[in-house]
């Protein structure tokens, strides 16, 4: 019998541990401040009366320490460069997202094997966010698009570059690229078109109001930000 | 088979801010049906044999775990059994559905089911982020999609192959917020006043991810929700105007939207639908549900009809309340509810079947863009709605007799998670 054995480290990238640890301690739960206030409340709009109430501002963080399992080999990837799924021995299913288990029912569970996947693919579907994660809000308009990645059964959801928001469609064609600083999660793939794109069908005062919710939003991120 | 009975159902009202605690909304709530039984002891649950059931999504809204410890104690019912249930946004049709399987397993002859939810104590980005974490947060999240991202990229897509328009998107929410302006458990008209909305409205309100607005999309909120279950005897016996659970269903899909287009598990299980495609749209091995529907709601739904003994939904049912955190949920939901074809529920919208007036009236409360999307309490609240209607008493709980519907028969109501990872139905009937 064998002993799983203790961590080995075999490469790390720096974090700051000292900042993050001073985070998590000022984060802890001490209100930073309180307000009063008066609003009316009461279980329905036929029944209320002013109340008095006490709000805290309760902070809390934390930072995880997260293992990509038996996955990580897709993640060690992008830091390489490379792009990375999955296949099913029996069926023959490719998955990226990949797993480490075909999810056929006919495969029993059985394990699958990596396999290197070309850098190009298709837009399945896709959105503009006018509103998208705070950390990524200064490049809206943002275009996300669930890309079906060429020889894969699955789509992976990925923000897009490099494309007029108005002319993203349905089976346009796109290479994927990964960040020249990759730091190990799916932000670091991202498509832009392999081909000119083709519009979709609009009316014209659908086109009209598209194009009045792109000028706002780039006005509000030039507002917000001062860039783009 | 065993009946299961409801014999009272209250909320404690939609909004955001509401300042009052999870308990406080609850015990509101609770004490209206208390209000309603004056023969009901809450000292009975552990003598009796009643149970709990509670219904409530994040632990991280407010940083509380086990909350419903708190809401149980607060409530006066420590000793009685309880437990949570907790599916995402399918949290509180699930608990409905489990307190209805245990009456019906003979265990318990009554359950109280509680749900709330508190929404307003982080920022709305981080309100967003905790609910889009419900994602996968390996593959799904960090894309940097929030569920309106996910929600809109599945919309696109019956745009493209159905031809669902921006205006069925937004004829969706204004029935839906005109529908709520009579309900005074709603936020809409809480925070916006009574005036009836119009299509340019929504077209005026912010893009959020197109295809979607501000007004077709779910509001945060907090309120509260109860319903009091019972077993038949026990319900004839609580009271003399009861409304009947006859069907229960719930289903899942994958996790991952993307996951859809070639799932073998989907494949072949609804040969029907497969053969609606356009022909100049490449068609994915699974092309049921694809990005397009969404499979759990059919599962769900056709387990309730089944429950039920409903052969023909669009004829038996009287009034449907759909769980509709973004408006196209609605057009893919009449399909996947077997209301219509695939690819036609825009068709219903259009030609107004499910307006107040309509062949099948939706959305009779505002649903979740209007009456508002307090997670756990969502669809008990909307079920509470759909028991008033069905025990004629809009009226004098909503104080609007003219938004009593002349003798339905039959409810049906849905709730779903994710996007539709899993789903639950109840058919309600007099």
């Amino acid at each position: 019998m064998k002993q799983p054995g203790s961590e080995k480290m075999i490469k790390q990238s720096p974090y700051d541990e000292k900042w993050w640890e001073e985070w998590e301690r000022k984060g802890g739960w001490r209100p930073e401040g309180w307000k009063i206030v008066e609003m009316n409340d009461g279980p329905t709009l036929n029944d209320l009366k002013p109340e008095k109430f006490l709000v805290v501002h309760r902070p809390h963080g934390s930072m995880f320490h997260h293992s990509y399992g038996k996955v990580s080999q897709f993640f060690i990837g992008l830091l390489e460069g490379k792009l990375y799924g999955t296949k099913c021995p029996k069926c023959g299913l490719v998955y990226c997202p990949p797993r480490a288990h075909c999810f056929n029912p006919k495969c029993r569970l059985a394990e699958t094997k990596w396999v290197e996947l070309p850098k190009k693919g298709e837009v399945h579907s896709y959105t503009i966010m006018a509103i998208a994660w705070p950390s990524m809000a200064h490049l809206q308009p943002l275009v996300g698009a669930m890309i079906r990645i060429d020889g894969t059964n699955t789509c992976l959801p990925m923000t897009m570059r490099d494309v007029d928001p108005e002319k993203v469609n349905i089976g346009l064609k796109v290479r994927i690229d990964i960040a020249k600083d990759p730091k190990g999660d799916l932000l670091d793939v991202y498509a832009t078109p392999a081909e000119e794109p083709v519009a979709p069908k609009r009316t014209p005062e659908e086109l009209k109001r598209f194009r009045e919710d792109m000028e706002k939003t780039r006005a509000w991120v030039k507002k917000t930000f001062g860039t783009k | 088979m065993k009946k299961v009975g409801i014999v009272a159902g209250s909320i404690s009202r939609f909004d955001n801010p509401r300042h009052t605690l999870a308990e406080e909304m609850c015990a509101e709530a609770v004490k209206m049906i208390l209000d309603d039984m004056p023969d009901l002891e809450l000292g009975d649950f552990i003598r009796k044999g009643y149970a709990c059931c509670y219904s409530y999504f994040s632990d991280i809204l407010e940083q509380q775990q086990c909350m419903h410890w708190i809401i149980h104690d607060y409530l006066g019912l420590s000793a009685v059994p309880a437990y949570r249930v907790e599916s995402g946004g399918a949290t509180p049709i699930d608990a409905i559905v489990n307190a209805a399987l245990w009456i019906r397993s003979g265990m318990f002859p009554v359950v109280l089911v509680v749900g709330w939810e508190k929404m307003n104590e982080l920022p709305i980005q981080k309100v967003n982020e905790a609910i889009a974490i419900a994602g996968d947060t390996d593959w799904d999240f960090v894309s940097g999609f929030t569920y309106n991202a996910f929600y809109a990229t599945m919309e696109a897509r019956r745009m493209h192959v159905y031809g669902d328009t921006e205006e069925d998107l937004a004829e969706v929410a204004v029935l839906n917020h005109n529908n709520s302006l009579d309900n005074p458990y709603a936020q809409w008209p809480a925070q916006h006043g009574f005036s009836k909305i119009t299509v340019e409205d929504v077209y005026k309100s912010r893009l959020i991810s197109w295809p979607y607005r501000r007004y077709e999309c779910a509001m945060t909120s907090e309120g509260a929700s109860a319903l009091l279950l019972a077993n038949e005897e026990m319900t004839k016996k609580l009271t003399d105007n009861p409304v009947w659970i006859s069907g229960v269903g719930f289903g899942t899909d994958t996790m991952r939207a993307g996951d859809r287009p070639d799932n073998p598990a989907w494949k072949g299980l609804y040969p029907e639908d497969e053969k609606v495609w356009p022909k100049n749209i490449p068609k994915p091995m699974s092309p049921y549900p694809d990005l397009l529907n969404f499979g759990s709601l059919r599962v769900s739904a056709r387990m309730a009809y089944k429950d039920a003994g409903i052969k023909n939904p669009k004829k038996e049912i009287s009034f449907v309340e759909i769980f509709d955190p973004y408006a196209g949920v609605v057009l893919a939901g009449l399909e996947d509810f077997d209301f219509c074809k695939r690819g036609e529920g825009k068709k219903m919208v259009r030609d107004g079947v499910i307006q107040r007036h309509g062949e099948l009236p939706c959305q009779l409360s505002g649903a979740l863009t209007a009456q508002g999307h307090a997670v756990g309490s969502t669809s008990i609240a909307q079920v509470v709605d759909s028991y008033w209607q069905l025990s004629n008493q809009i009226g004098k709980k909503w104080g609007a007799p003219s938004r009593q519907l002349s003798k339905p028969k039959k409810a049906f109501i849905h709730g779903h998670g994710g996007t539709g990872c899993q789903a639950g139905a109840v058919v309600l009937e007099v």
